[in-house]
């Protein structure tokens, strides 16, 4: 599938958060695909992958979860495009555990009473904007440059840990992201928490984990200069957008900032700290953005930061 | 870790249990030499009794049930930052779902329950719907642990941004899904599975 020879076309695995918490995700991956005339099919009747509860307390299930995905997702033409990074990760796990372990893959085919596909290529929408579709290409086709616009590229842990799974960049120092930025015309910061952990699924049952950990990726972010942080996950987002009003409120005090405890008052000049609000964006509505796609149509009033008065700053809405 | 002698006693000691983790992980624990590079780079090991290379040195020693006891292993976000960084290739988080797997096979004496109900909604969720539900797992989460209160602000906000919806259908091939489950219980039931 070389790009200008013949149109590319995916099939597409959604996952559960793409059609409710993380809707705007889907919409505006949707868009974007539409677009960039790249083909993009959902795999009829497909079933939660099981996400991190399921692999937590039981591995059987949730290989057993991710085949029957892999083995509906047959059905459809193309490599299966995905865009949460858990999915992802799960369904390159089982393919990679599968294919490394002769009695797992027994039982999980006796468990899906049938056989295990493991060879459609898996693909995160990252790597096929920046891989498949190609930056050279993207760039050509950028309409609205997000000029001036200064993002924090959030990757979290599963887009490229472990780092024989995802094979999407490095494990410690991946780029593609910050390369992606680059040719949408955007500017990427510099910083330290890319690669940290946002606390994940304890927003369900342990939210001060997600409020503690949360806060040190804002405050990193913030403290670089940046505008805006962009994911690729909808629980990464779901973490730092939804719940950024209440981090605030938790950590809002001058000293107990992460930089503010190492740097002090020097830090600030004894003004007030830093406690701008931080819109997130999915990798999809910034590149949708820069192609040109309405910004009515990339589900923006769905979030809670607002980001329309940073766009209208930048004078991208 | 001042003041804080580990007490060791053959009483405690379980070989078998470590030889399960082992089995279920895939990963050897010997392997490990106690560099602490996993709890170094561990986002969660300040809210741990036992952090990463601890959880390890107390299997390397039989002491399985000190791990159960405690809420350490519910507390590791999977987030495979210790995995990445092992110099001896000791997958922790492997032997993490496999000692949770273990904890929750035996119906653990963990301590931490949050996490295992959330888990058990989310599962049982799968089940019932083949896809997440997600306000009947946020409601279901407040009514069984009893925190009723607990983000009751963001619920409303969330339903008027479209982010979780009031009515949720299930999957057309929902008894697919069923019939994994019914057939991974009858393998472990026949021992054919773990």
């Amino acid at each position: 599938m070389t790009p200008g020879k013949k149109r590319l076309s995916y099939s597409y695995y959604p996952g559960c958060s793409l059609h409710a918490s993380g809707r705007e995700y889907d919409i505006s991956t949707r868009a974007l695909f539409k677009a960039l005339n790249v083909g993009l099919k959902e795999v009829p009747d497909w079933f939660c992958c099981g996400a991190t509860p399921a692999h937590n307390v039981d591995e059987l299930l949730s290989l057993s979860l991710c085949a029957k995905n892999l083995s509906l997702a047959e059905e459809v033409e193309g490599d299966l495009a995905v865009a949460c990074a858990a999915c992802f990760s799960r369904l390159k796990t089982t393919q990679h555990h599968l294919k490394e372990d002769d009695s797992k893959r027994k039982q999980v085919e006796v468990a899906i009473d049938g056989p295990a596909a493991l060879n459609k290529p898996v693909k995160h929408i990252l790597e096929i904007l920046a891989r498949e579709y190609g930056l050279a290409k993207l760039e050509e086709s950028v309409k609205k440059p997000l000029l001036g616009l200064k993002v924090a590229a959030y990757y979290g842990c599963l887009l490229t840990r472990p780092p024989e799974v995802p094979e999407l960049d490095d494990c410690e120092d991946p780029s593609i992201m910050e390369d992606l930025l680059r040719a949408l015309g955007a500017e990427p910061v510099k910083w330290s928490h890319r690669m940290e952990c946002c606390g994940a699924n304890f927003t369900l049952s342990r939210p001060g984990v997600v409020l503690k950990l949360s806060n040190a990726i804002l405050e990193s972010a913030r403290f670089a200069g940046a505008d805006c942080i962009m994911v690729a996950c909808p629980l990464c987002h779901g973490n730092l957008d939804i719940r950024q009003k209440e981090i605030k409120d938790a950590y809002g005090a001058p000293d107990s900032t992460l930089f503010g405890n190492i740097f002090g008052s020097e830090l600030h000049g004894g003004s007030a700290p830093d406690q701008r609000d931080l819109p997130i964006f999915y990798v999809t509505q910034l590149a949708a953005l820069a192609m040109g796609v309405a910004s009515g149509s990339l589900g923006f009033e769905s979030v809670i930061t607002d980001p329309k008065p940073l766009l209208r700053d930048k004078q991208l809405l | 870790m001042k003041n804080k002698l580990m007490h060791l006693s053959n009483e405690t000691m379980n070989i078998g249990f470590v030889k399960k983790v082992e089995a279920l992980s895939g990963s050897s624990v010997r392997r490990c030499f106690q560099c602490g590079k996993c709890s170094a780079g561990c986002p969660m090991s300040t809210f741990m009794e036992h952090p990463p290379n601890r959880v390890v040195r107390l299997l390397q020693l039989g002491q399985g049930q000190r791990i159960l006891a405690g809420r350490s292993i519910w507390y590791c976000a999977s987030c495979e930052t210790c995995t990445t960084r092992c110099p001896n290739k000791v997958d922790l988080a492997a032997i993490m779902d496999a000692l949770r797997k273990l904890s929750w096979d035996a119906d653990g004496p963990s301590k931490e329950s949050y996490v295992q109900l959330a888990n058990r909604l989310f599962i049982e969720n799968i089940r019932t719907y083949g896809r997440q539900y997600e306000l009947r797992l946020g409601a279901a989460f407040n009514m069984k642990s009893g925190q009723f209160l607990k983000d009751l602000m963001l619920g409303p906000k969330l339903i008027s941004k479209g982010k979780l919806k009031m009515f949720h259908s299930k999957n057309k091939n929902i008894a697919e899904i069923e019939g994994i489950f019914k057939r991974i219980e009858e393998m472990r039931k026949k021992g054919e599975a773990l």
